[in-house]
């Protein structure tokens, strides 16, 4: 019993480990708080039932697809909507407030896309629901495929953020934006790629969990306020407080639905998220401000 | 290589730099002296892409430097060190040093660039993992000197390389200056601490309230009677 709920809970923090990241990237880089996040996990989340409902292709296929696509979907947010806010920003708390506001407004754009295409029915595909036993207990394929994807997707990343010349760019620009165009590092470009990729992680998260998970389109909400808490528990701009988080959340969430009631879990999400604004508002690994 | 014609630079209303011409020959060392606001960061400044002029222009050898953005003049190997280091705190040293070597042609160098940055403080290849934000002044100014020079550049601005260091670090970063000097590379310094940097450079415009009020080669400078009564006055401690 303790077991399950371990492996399922594990399951889901990876995914919200990988949720988190994305967001957190966003605000590291390019300082853009992206409220519509959930949002484009939705819209992956659909676009992988679509491709396999309709047109057959193999979720695992489909993503193949669907990363790439929000890398591209996130760079033409950034361009045509962040941009101009970046543009006109002097001080940097003015992007912080601009970029929610206008991020906000974005998510009921998205959300209301969502309503007209797909109503506001429950959706959710079979695909690889056979039971595996995984130490003794029974976990469905498809729960252990997403967790493959979040571990390697999420693991990819980190190591590539701290091994590579690339890495090293973005953490630059993440820490000391004033400095970076002193080495040549345009900030504008990177910022960009921080969104995309971003944006990306936000997709791949969406659409893995649509592999296991019913979902409609007002979730979009939901998602944006976990990875909220997830970043606000590891500490903002922190990769690997965000993995920790993440992955606790995860557990929470599924020992509170298995021990006390499914309907809570949302309850237990924001308990914590008080518990940490209230207590440790740097996060759980608390950098100091 | 560099030629400033005729720059101003205005903060709103306020004429920070007036009519301001100099120029800078292949391997020479110019100084750039001034007061406390005189506008010696400002034209400094705007040589590096960080401010805006609002008149003049400032070639380097066929290129307009007004035309460029901030980050591409390390491509074309300016590189500077602005006054509060601009280091990256949070990084190491070593990763400072990496991220210096970023334009392109300077990434084969790479390796040969750290050679010439620990041979030059000894003391960064020792703290090379540390964390640079929390290293003294002058190790900071020590990894933003070195950071620079891994961009392989041609010329180096520096920004008050000696502001609020003690003078045992003054010394070392001169001495580090010197040695920097012996390569042949071309460097603009802009510094309050005189005597120390007329000792070094070849060529010195002085700088007051804004405008040029003065130039010449470093030597005719340093036994002018009215320079030394104006710049190199007793407040200024011998260095080197």
């Amino acid at each position: 019993m303790l077991l399950t709920t371990l492996i399922l809970g594990l399951v889901l923090g990876a995914t919200y480990a990988l949720l988190a990241l994305g967001l957190t990237l966003q605000y590291g880089i390019c300082r853009i708080m992206n409220l519509a996040y959930g949002e484009l996990t939705l819209v992956a989340a659909f676009l992988l039932v679509v491709l396999f409902k309709s047109f057959g292709l193999p979720p695992l296929v489909a993503l193949l697809l669907i990363c790439p696509a929000g890398y591209a979907a996130g760079w033409c947010l950034y361009t045509v909507m962040m941009r101009p806010l970046v543009q006109r920003s002097g001080a940097r708390g003015r992007l912080e407030v601009d970029s929610i506001l206008a991020t906000f407004g974005l998510l009921f754009l998205i959300q209301g896309g969502l309503l007209v295409v797909f109503g506001a029915n429950f959706t959710s595909i079979s695909y690889l629901d056979q039971g595996v036993s995984v130490l003794g207990v029974p976990v469905a394929l498809n729960r252990l495929v997403a967790l493959v994807i979040c571990v390697v997707a999420g693991g990819a990343l980190v190591a590539a953020l701290n091994l590579t010349r690339w890495g090293l760019t973005i953490r630059a620009v993440a820490q000391s934006p004033g400095s970076a165009p002193l080495v040549g590092i345009d900030v504008n470009r990177v910022a960009r790629q921080g969104f995309a990729l971003g944006t990306s992680l936000a997709a791949t998260g969406g659409a893995s969990l649509a592999m296991y998970q019913t979902f409609s389109a007002t979730d979009g909400v939901v998602f944006t306020m976990k990875a909220l808490v997830i970043v606000i528990m590891g500490g903002v701009g922190n990769v690997a407080g965000a993995l920790v988080a993440g992955v606790a959340l995860g557990l929470v969430e599924t020992v509170v639905a298995t021990a006390i009631d499914p309907g809570l879990t949302l309850a237990a999400t924001f308990a914590i998220f008080l518990a940490v604004l209230l207590w440790r508002p740097n996060g759980l690994f608390g950098r100091r401000s | 290589m560099l030629e400033v014609r005729d720059l101003t630079i205005r903060y709103g209303k306020h004429v920070a730099l007036q009519d301001a011409s100099l120029s800078v020959s292949k391997g020479t060392m110019v100084a750039i002296l001034g007061a406390n606001g005189a506008g010696k960061s400002s034209l400094l400044g705007a040589i590096g892409g960080r401010v805006r002029p609002s008149g003049g222009e400032i070639l380097y050898g066929a290129q307009n430097l007004l035309e460029l953005k901030p980050h591409e003049l390390v491509e074309k190997g300016i590189a500077l060190v602005p006054e509060g280091r601009g280091i990256f705190p949070g990084l190491t040293v070593s990763e400072n040093l990496s991220l210096g070597a970023n334009p392109v042609h300077a990434r084969a160098k790479s390796d040969a660039g750290r050679e010439q940055v620990f041979t030059l403080f000894p003391k960064l290849a020792e703290r090379r993992t540390q964390i640079a934000g929390t290293m003294s002044g002058g190790e900071q100014q020590m990894v933003a000197i070195g950071r620079a020079l891994m961009s392989a550049p041609e010329m180096l601005l520096l920004d008050e390389p000696s502001l609020g260091l003690a003078p045992i670090v003054v010394q070392e970063v001169f001495s580090a200056l010197r040695r920097i000097r012996q390569t042949g590379l071309t460097i603009l310094i802009v510094e309050q601490n005189a005597r120390a940097t007329l000792d070094l450079a070849d060529h010195a415009y002085l700088l007051e309230a804004g405008r040029i009020s003065g130039s010449g080669p470093a030597e005719t400078l340093r036994n002018d009677p009215a320079v030394v009564r104006a710049f190199l006055g007793g407040a200024v401690t011998a260095q080197t």
